[in-house]
């Protein structure tokens, strides 16, 4: 059993919001300068999960989030739901890493910041949607996992924790420390505390408190090789893109009458009763 | 510009092949014994794979008590099968399963081309492990997968400047948007990639068909058991599984609540094999599950007919589905794009129109048309 408060920390992402349409580009692509940005909405679900973490069990709970200084707005969101601390890791040699190098120097941020009970991390991002960083960041501090959780407790100083498999879940139990991906099955992020706010309005008058709750690192600070991030440090490349090929334009069209009328002609003029569940229907026949 | 000298001819790129086995490797999936369908379509799409490379294609297949399954993957395609035959890898576990993979692959004396393993919540669980494990890039979720050269010729990295033949080419629709992504990383190998289930195709099976079953040694430790299986629980009752499901009926963000998805439920009851399904937006809101996700970050699927019930049809849901045979939507928004690529298009408001498509496919006269297919049939 432990018997020092628990340490857990969340590592969460600024993504380009796709619900917006500012900063979309009309082939589709986005335009990050312009386009608008918010939290992953995966990583609500790991916030929710660190903070239950503090809430139940008196943890502490520390944010990363590596990217460029405007991330740092996410942090601030993070502590205004009740955070500890927080970390932004920002470099200009972290341009174009792939999952390989981000999980690498998302690890070193995580052993510079820790040692951490869990890791929490967002099942995947809605930009990268690769699921991959949490896994890799695992491997590398040779921590267990439990991806896609979708419901955990803290049990005799380990997690028991529900996780999504095909077809159905599985319960597992997690020796500490470990990490965890959430899934969206999850609790959904609660709303901010009037602690929380009040403390970010406060940051955001006061220079030496901010600096000392919202770390600002560099790959130095956390003693990453530049060598392992960026473009160099990365095993994959995007080498080319292409256009999805357009389909479709023959849409048979029924609107302007009544429901019943259209449900109809799309009922005979396709092959849909073919799939009918026979017992159901020919019960109701002879009922 | 005044005269310009003469350009320089371009240096041919010296041509870079990276070690490997030439073998693609397909990590297999299994339940109870019995291999899940991802695995075959990836052995399908690995066998085209490993034919251009000259190479073979192998298998790995962790499990207990696994009886004839090597043998169905040898018919479908496999040239090798390594078994690790273990009661502690009957059901999937991360550290177990990496340990007895990297292990292996590390005891050869050349790292296999390609490894690849199917985008589910195993593969994507195991993969990145793998990779990370191995130093090697990993690409998600691919819908196509070729071989291919790649002429390297950014200088920021001299070392890797250069001509690659027998590079991966995984292909995946890129972020939010109406592209595919060809992602290489042909600088070490094994190059790495997950398939979306449903996407590749596998080979008929061909009992004939002749290979190698390998057993490969499990050496576990205490700290490849820091996860335990306390309890494993199949749905198998509620939820048909999608991309086997004959008729799919999906909703989306213009559900406007969880309640909807009952009603959905209520339509898919009217059909034999069907199941319910959700885009993103839906799935995001917490109306259902994950697993019921269609689209680009979810399952693929192609039913025979696909109900789209306030889906718009954003991009990273038309690739999961664009292949279903009958596309019938409804939607509120006649604008929405789900319309120029279904079948059908309802243009109304679905609270109203699928009670009406309830009632009528329970109606005598529908059954009557089921009758005759019963007959038929």
């Amino acid at each position: 059993m432990t018997h020092t408060p628990l340490n857990v920390c969340v590592l969460i992402k600024q993504v380009p919001d796709q619900s917006a349409k500012a900063g979309i580009n009309p082939d589709g692509t986005i335009d990050r300068a312009k386009a608008k940005r918010m939290l992953n909405p995966f990583d609500r679900y790991a916030l929710q999960a660190a903070l239950n973490m503090k809430a139940r069990h008196g943890a502490s709970v520390t944010a990363i989030t590596m990217g460029p200084p405007p991330a740092v707005e996410i942090l601030y969101e993070a502590l205004a739901h009740g955070v500890d601390r927080c970390a932004l890791l920002t470099d200009r040699r972290l341009a174009a890493s792939d999952t390989w190098a981000t999980s690498y120097a998302l690890w070193k941020t995580v052993q510079h910041l820790g040692p951490f009970d869990l890791v929490f991390c967002g099942l995947q991002t809605t930009d990268g949607d690769t699921a991959q960083v949490g896994p890799e960041i695992a491997e590398r501090d040779n921590l267990p996992q439990v991806s896609y959780c979708e419901d955990f407790r803290l049990e005799d100083g380990a997690v028991v924790a529900r996780r999504v498999i095909e077809g159905g879940y599985q319960w597992v139990k997690m020796r500490l420390p470990g990490l965890m991906t959430i899934a969206n099955a999850y609790e959904p992020l609660k709303y901010k505390t009037i602690g929380g706010v009040k403390r970010v309005q406060r940051l955001q008058r006061d220079e030496a408190e901010r600096a000392q709750t919202i770390l600002t690192l560099s790959l130095d600070d956390v003693h990453a090789d530049p060598a392992e991030c960026g473009l160099k440090g990365s095993p994959t490349i995007v080498a080319k893109t292409e256009k999805v090929s357009e389909i479709g334009g023959s849409c048979v069209i029924h609107q302007g009458q009544p429901v019943a009328r259209m449900v109809e002609d799309v009922l005979q003029s396709t092959h849909i009763l073919e799939f009918t569940a026979h017992d159901r229907v020919c019960a109701s026949q002879s009922a | 510009m005044t005269e310009s000298a003469p350009a320089n001819p371009p240096e041919p790129l010296a041509e870079i092949i990276t070690p490997s086995n030439k073998e693609v490797v397909i990590v297999a999936e299994q339940v109870d014994g019995e291999i899940q369908p991802v695995t075959l379509e990836l052995l399908g799409a690995g066998r085209d794979l490993a034919n251009k490379l000259s190479g073979r294609l192998s298998c790995f297949l962790l499990g207990h008590q696994l009886g004839d399954a090597p043998q169905l993957l040898i018919a479908h395609g496999a040239d090798r099968v390594y078994v690790a035959d273990h009661p502690e890898l009957k059901d999937y576990r991360s550290l177990p399963y990496k340990r007895v993979i990297v292990d292996t692959v590390q005891s050869w004396e050349l790292p296999p081309h390609i490894i690849l393993l199917g985008s589910t919540t195993t593969g994507r669980d195991l993969a990145p492990r793998i990779a990370a494990a191995l130093k090697t890039g990993l690409t998600a979720d691919c819908v196509e997968l070729d071989i291919g050269p790649y002429e390297h010729t950014n200088k920021a990295d001299p070392a890797k400047v250069g001509h690659y033949p027998g590079c991966l080419y995984a292909i995946r629709p890129s972020f939010g948007e109406s592209l595919k992504a060809r992602i290489l990383g042909p600088w070490n190998n094994p190059q790495m990639a997950t398939a979306r289930p449903g996407v590749m195709i596998p080979l008929p099976a061909d009992t004939q068909r002749s290979g190698e079953v390998m057993a490969v040694p499990v050496a576990l430790d205490d700290a490849d058991r820091r996860v335990e299986i306390l309890e494993i629980v199949r749905e198998v009752n509620k939820s048909v599984n999608l991309t086997e499901a004959d008729v799919i009926v999906a909703g989306g963000y213009g559900l406007n609540s969880a309640e909807g998805f009952k009603l959905l439920q209520q339509l898919a009851d009217c059909f034999e094999n069907a199941c319910v399904a959700a885009s993103r937006k839906a799935v995001d809101a917490g109306w259902i599950p994950y697993q019921n996700q269609v689209g680009q970050t979810g399952k693929t699927v192609r039913p025979k007919v696909y109900f789209a019930c306030g889906i718009s049809g954003a991009i990273q849901h038309r690739v999961g589905m664009q292949k279903s045979g009958l596309i019938v939507a409804i939607n509120k928004d006649p604008d929405a794009p789900i319309f120029t690529f279904a079948h059908h298009g309802i243009v109304g408001d679905l609270y109203h129109v699928l009670p009406e498509l309830i009632a009528q496919l329970k109606s005598p006269k529908a059954a009557s048309a089921a009758r005759t297919v019963c007959a038929v049939g």
